[in-house]
This record gives C-alpha cells, sequence and structure tokens, in this order.
C-alpha cells in the first residue's frame, strides 16, 4: 500500500490558475474526496496526480518517491474517468484484460484475473458483451474493474457516478464505501457532490478556486468549517451575516440584523471583520420566550420536516424537526444553544 | 411528413441530370451498329468481342488497376500520417496546414499537370507506372487525410487518456485504441483514393508513355481517332468498376462509424 504526498503542487494554463500551490498528505488506504463546485481546481488535482497534465510547479511523491516526471503509464494508478472512456471497439473482458496484457501477464493469469475482477463487480455472464450494449451502471462498474483490475498503487475517480440516476448512485456509493473497508485502497475521488463525498471519504478536501479551503473528516468539516464556503457546501446551514464586535477566550460576539449572536470563535477570526453565524437547522429549536418568528415555509422530507422561518428583521433560517410534527400556529418563538453556534469569516 | 408532387419532379429531374450522361453510354455498348448513336438499331456483344480480342484494352485496364491499387497505397499511408500529425497541432497552425494539404484539390488540375510533368521529366519518371503512383497519390492524399481527419475528430482523446493510464505506450495505444477505430476512416478514405487514381485522365495523359497507359487516357485516344462503341464498353467497364469501388468505401467507412 502506498500514501501520496504534494508538496506546493501547482498548475497555471496560461493566465488562469488552475491550482494554487497545494500540500496534501494522504495515507496509505485513505479514501480522499476532492469535493468543491466546477473550476474549484479539482479535476486538476487528479489530472496532476494521474500525469495526464504536467504540473508549473511542485512535486508528487509516492512512498517519498519522486513521480512529478514520470508518464501516466509509469504511474500504476487506475483512473476511472466520467465518461468512463471504455475502449468501444472491446467487449467488457477486452477492456478489464487491457491493463493486463499491457503488462504481458500470462493468458491464463489474465483469464484468471478478469474473471476475479468481473465477479466482484457483479459483471458475470457480460464478458463477451460490447460495452455500448450495456447500461450507464453497467458501464461504471466495467470502468472500476478495468482501473482496479491492475491492482493500483493509487485509484483515481472524476465524479464517476455523475451520469447514473439518484438511486443507483446511492447503491453505487456504498458498494464502493463497502469495497474499500474490506480492502483499503489509497483513493482519490473528484465530486462536487457532498453527499457522495459525506458517504464515502475517511477525509473530504474541500477546494475552491483553486485552493484547498480545508482538509478534514465529514464530522470535523461538518462540526467545525473552516469559513462560510465550507459550511455552506457541507449540510444545510443558517449563515447570519454580520461583523465580528468582540473575541475572547475562544468566543465571539456577531452584530447582525437580527441582533448580537454569541457562538464559538473560529479560527483567523478577528474583530471589526465581516462574518457571520453558522446555526444549523437541527439546532435551530422552538422555545416561549425566544425570538419570535414566523413560519413561511413548511417542506416534507420525508424522515423530516423543514421550516423556513422569518424573524423580526427579515433573516430567514431554516429549522428541521423529526417527523411531520410542524407547529399549528402561523408564530413562534424560537432559540438556539450558545455553544452550538460558530462564527465563522467570510470566504475570500 | 407530406410529399409534394412538384417536389418529386424535381428531385427526379435531378437525379436524371446526375445519372442520364452516364446512363446513355451503357446501352450503346451492346449495339451492334458500328457508329454511336441513341438508342442503338440493334443488340449484340460485337463490341465486347473486340474489346476482348485487343490486347492494348485489358493492358490499360490492368496497368489503371495497379496504379489505382498503389496510388491508393500510397495515399492512404501518407493521408494517415498526415492527419495523425494534423491532429496534434494547435488549432490555428492546423487550419493552416489544413489549407496547405487540401490544395491538390482546388489547384487546376492542368497546374498540376504541367507542373508535375516538367518534375517528371527530370526524373525520368514520364511514361512510367512510379510517375503515374506518384502524381495520383499526390491527387488522393488530401481525402484520405479529410476522411481519416473526421474519424480522428470523432475519437474521444480520454480513450487514448486510459490506455496510458492502464501502462500502454504510444505506439501501443496507436495499434489497439486508435488505429481501429479510425479504421472505418482509413478504408472509406483507401477507396476513394483508389477510385480517384482509377478515374483520373489529365495528369495520365501527361504522364502516361507508349508502355504504360491507363484505361482513361487509351479511351481519350481512341476517341479521337475513331469513335466507335468499342470505347463505351471500355467506359461502362469503368462505371462499373468505380461505382463497385464508391459502393464498397461506403460499406467500410459507414458500417462501423455510427
Amino acid at each position: 500500500m502506498t500514501g501520496v504526498v504534494f508538496e506546493g503542487l501547482w498548475k497555471s494554463f496560461g493566465a488562469v490558475e488552475a491550482l494554487r500551490p497545494v500540500d496534501l498528505a494522504i495515507a496509505s488506504g485513505e479514501f480522499v474526496s476532492l469535493l468543491g463546485p466546477s473550476g474549484s481546481g479539482k479535476t486538476t488535482l487528479l489530472n496532476l496526480c494521474a500525469g495526464y497534465v504536467e504540473p508549473s510547479g511542485g512535486r508528487i511523491l509516492i512512498d517519498g518517491r519522486d513521480i512529478t516526471g514520470l508518464p501516466p503509464r509509469r504511474r500504476n494508478m487506475g483512473m476511472v474517468f466520467q465518461s468512463y472512456a471504455l475502449f468501444p471497439h472491446m467487449d467488457v473482458a477486452g477492456n478489464v484484460a487491457y491493463g493486463l496484457q499491457v503488462r504481458g501477464l500470462a493468458r491464463e493469469e489474465i483469464r484468471r484475473r478478469v474473471a476475479a475482477s468481473l465477479a466482484q463487480l457483479q459483471l458475470e455472464g457480460l464478458a463477451r458483451r460490447p460495452v455500448r450494449a450495456l447500461s450507464g451502471g453497467q458501464q461504471q462498474r466495467v470502468a472500476l474493474a478495468r482501473a482496479l483490475v491492475i491492482e493500483p498503487d493509487i485509484l483515481l475517480m472524476d465524479e464517476p457516478l455523475g451520469a447514473l440516476d439518484r438511486q443507483l448512485r446511492r447503491d453505487v456509493q456504498l458498494e464502493i464505501r463497502r469495497m474499500h473497508v474490506a480492502r483499503p485502497r489509497t483513493t482519490l475521488y473528484v465530486t462536487h457532490d457532498q453527499e457522495e463525498a459525506l458517504v464515502m471519504s475517511d477525509r473530504i478536501a474541500v477546494m475552491r478556486a483553486g485552493r484547498v479551503v480545508q482538509i478534514g473528516t465529514a464530522q470535523a468539516l461538518y462540526a467545525e468549517p473552516a469559513d462560510t464556503f465550507v459550511a455552506r457546501f457541507l449540510g444545510e446551514s443558517n449563515l447570519l451575516p454580520g461583523r465580528v464586535t468582540a473575541i475572547e477566550a475562544g468566543r465571539a460576539v456577531l452584530a447582525g440584523s437580527a441582533g448580537p449572536i454569541v457562538g464559538r470563535a473560529a479560527p483567523g477570526l478577528a474583530v471589526g471583520a465581516a462574518a457571520a453565524a453558522l446555526i444549523r437547522p437541527e439546532h435551530v429549536h422552538e422555545r416561549t420566550g425566544g425570538l419570535a418568528a414566523r413560519v413561511v415555509e413548511r417542506v416534507f422530507l420525508g424522515e423530516i420536516t423543514a421550516l423556513r422561518l422569518a424573524l423580526g428583521d427579515g433573516t430567514t433560517l431554516w429549522s428541521r424537526r423529526l417527523g411531520f410534527v410542524s407547529p399549528r400556529a402561523e408564530e413562534v418563538e424560537i432559540s438556539w444553544n450558545d455553544r452550538d453556534v460558530i462564527i465563522l469569516p467570510e470566504a475570500i | 411528413m407530406r410529399r409534394s408532387l412538384a417536389l418529386d419532379a424535381f428531385a427526379g429531374a435531378v437525379a436524371a441530370f446526375l445519372v442520364l450522361p452516364i446512363l446513355a453510354i451503357v446501352p450503346v455498348a451492346f449495339s451492334a451498329g458500328s457508329f454511336v448513336r441513341l438508342p442503338p438499331l440493334a443488340w449484340s456483344l460485337r463490341w465486347w468481342a473486340a474489346f476482348r480480342a485487343d490486347p492494348a484494352w485489358l493492358h490499360a485496364l490492368l496497368t489503371s488497376l495497379e496504379v489505382a491499387a498503389l496510388a491508393g497505397l500510397l495515399a492512404v499511408l501518407t493521408g494517415t500520417a498526415a492527419a495523425l500529425g494534423l491532429a496534434r497541432l494547435p488549432a490555428r497552425a492546423r487550419l493552416l496546414a489544413t489549407g496547405l494539404f487540401v490544395g491538390p484539390l482546388v489547384a487546376p488540375v492542368i497546374v498540376l499537370a504541367v507542373g508535375l510533368y516538367a518534375l517528371a521529366r527530370s526524373f525520368g519518371l514520364v511514361g512510367s507506372i512510379a510517375g503515374l503512383v506518384l502524381a495520383h497519390a499526390m491527387l488522393a492524399v488530401p481525402y484520405v487525410a479529410l476522411t481519416v481527419g473526421v474519424s480522428l475528430a470523432a475519437l474521444d482523446p480520454r480513450l487514448a487518456l486510459a490506455a496510458s493510464g492502464l501502462g500502454a505506450a504510444p505506439w501501443r495505444i496507436f495499434r489497439t485504441i486508435t488505429l481501429p477505430l479510425i479504421l472505418p476512416g482509413i478504408a472509406g478514405g483507401a477507396v476513394f483514393a483508389a477510385v480517384t487514381s482509377f478515374d483520373e485522365v489529365v495528369l495520365a495523359i501527361f504522364l502516361s508513355g507508349p508502355a504504360v497507359k491507363t484505361l482513361p487516357v487509351l479511351i481519350w485516344e481512341q476517341v479521337r481517332v475513331e469513335f466507335t462503341p468499342l470505347v463505351t464498353v471500355a467506359a461502362t467497364v469503368m462505371i462499373v468498376l468505380a461505382i463497385l469501388g464508391a459502393v464498397l468505401g461506403r460499406l467500410l467507412g459507414g458500417e462501423r462509424a455510427q
């Protein structure tokens, strides 16, 4: 097993800085998602790792070995493309066998490993099927089989589930997660779907405008986002904007249109700076004696009901509660616990 | 869709305009008389017998086929290599280079003929198979470069990336991924190149010699001496072979392209 380290890796295309210098260490057997909107540099980072794109600077190390200058074919990485990029003139077995044939393995060995790989991904019986005759989900599994069968040091995936419908996507997410847990393999997974990242990753690197904004476990990112961008990108969030008026002993006071809000101060917060109070919807409770609010929207989401509440100054907040218990009245009183509030710097 | 009678009639007229000159030749080849007239007064195979009896015709036909095959082969090798090279150029350079490549298509053939004649003379290639093959290959290379270029443009560049990620070196990627996928374009271009050579007469007139003469050149010479139905037999042979070639090209090029 092998880990990978990016040292000051960056890339610009002409005047466009696709990726600003990134320092990132991925442990052996770790599943890391690169999560961000389009244009955040996540695919560039993946392509740099695969060797499809040459970096403008920095190094890529595998087990301390510098592979920055190696062509893709000498990197032993398995890549799953968003479009799958299956070889259309070959059947399923031909696609999966390709990397093994290139490695000059014996015929019998190739047959054995292809069969095992097809079985693992529930593709038995499709070996002789032309790839064009497969459904999207099957094509996706063939792409995964083709990448895994070569026993890559690092598995790279570029939004591999983007083309699948929602239900199938969930199944495949869990399937990939189970495979990873059963046999951990260093994996870099590019996605713009927070749910996907949450389901599968050991750690998530949130990217924006060519930088890694924050990296950590899903729980850490959810509980302690670095700034408003991360807070918005992971999970549902209420962000009440304002200015920091005081910071003391790890707590900050934010002056906003709804009045002062007290909460934990996130690192990098400065008095006078633009900031926002993050209050997750599950932390907004109904409580007599709290702030007066009006229910402006009720959304039934199955196991929970989401309520949009408007405060006196027009600020709106989402609240969610289990079941479809929803207040009968249009006017409610709400509050939250100060320890559930974080004051975050505004994303630059 | 609603079809109108006027549109059908117009389409029919256009079709007739396109094929009538060709169709007019064929009946004359089966004429019993000694003059070219339509429709023939009586039918016979005497001109076909005459065609077979004169070794010059068969010789010219074989020369034509040989030149077409060799020119087609040369054009395919050169044109495919050119298309692969063009595809790697940056956009603006590619536009410019493509313009140069279609030069032989837009330059007047007679101008090319005069230039080639002068060149061929200085290399002693007038009246040789080699001279004809080179000249026809030059005419046909743009067709191959264009058809192969279309196939290459339709090729997903990620396939080559995927193959290289799986460990394949560039030559192997070409052999196992690129080549099989652009083969329809190559095959189509090959047939087109061969047909171009088979039909070509202007360059051939300049570059033919007493011993090396293609079928169109012989037809041309015969027409100038006497216009008998024998010439239309040769023309019919050419038409049939050219149509066969075109159909073959479509089958090869069209089938896997979808």
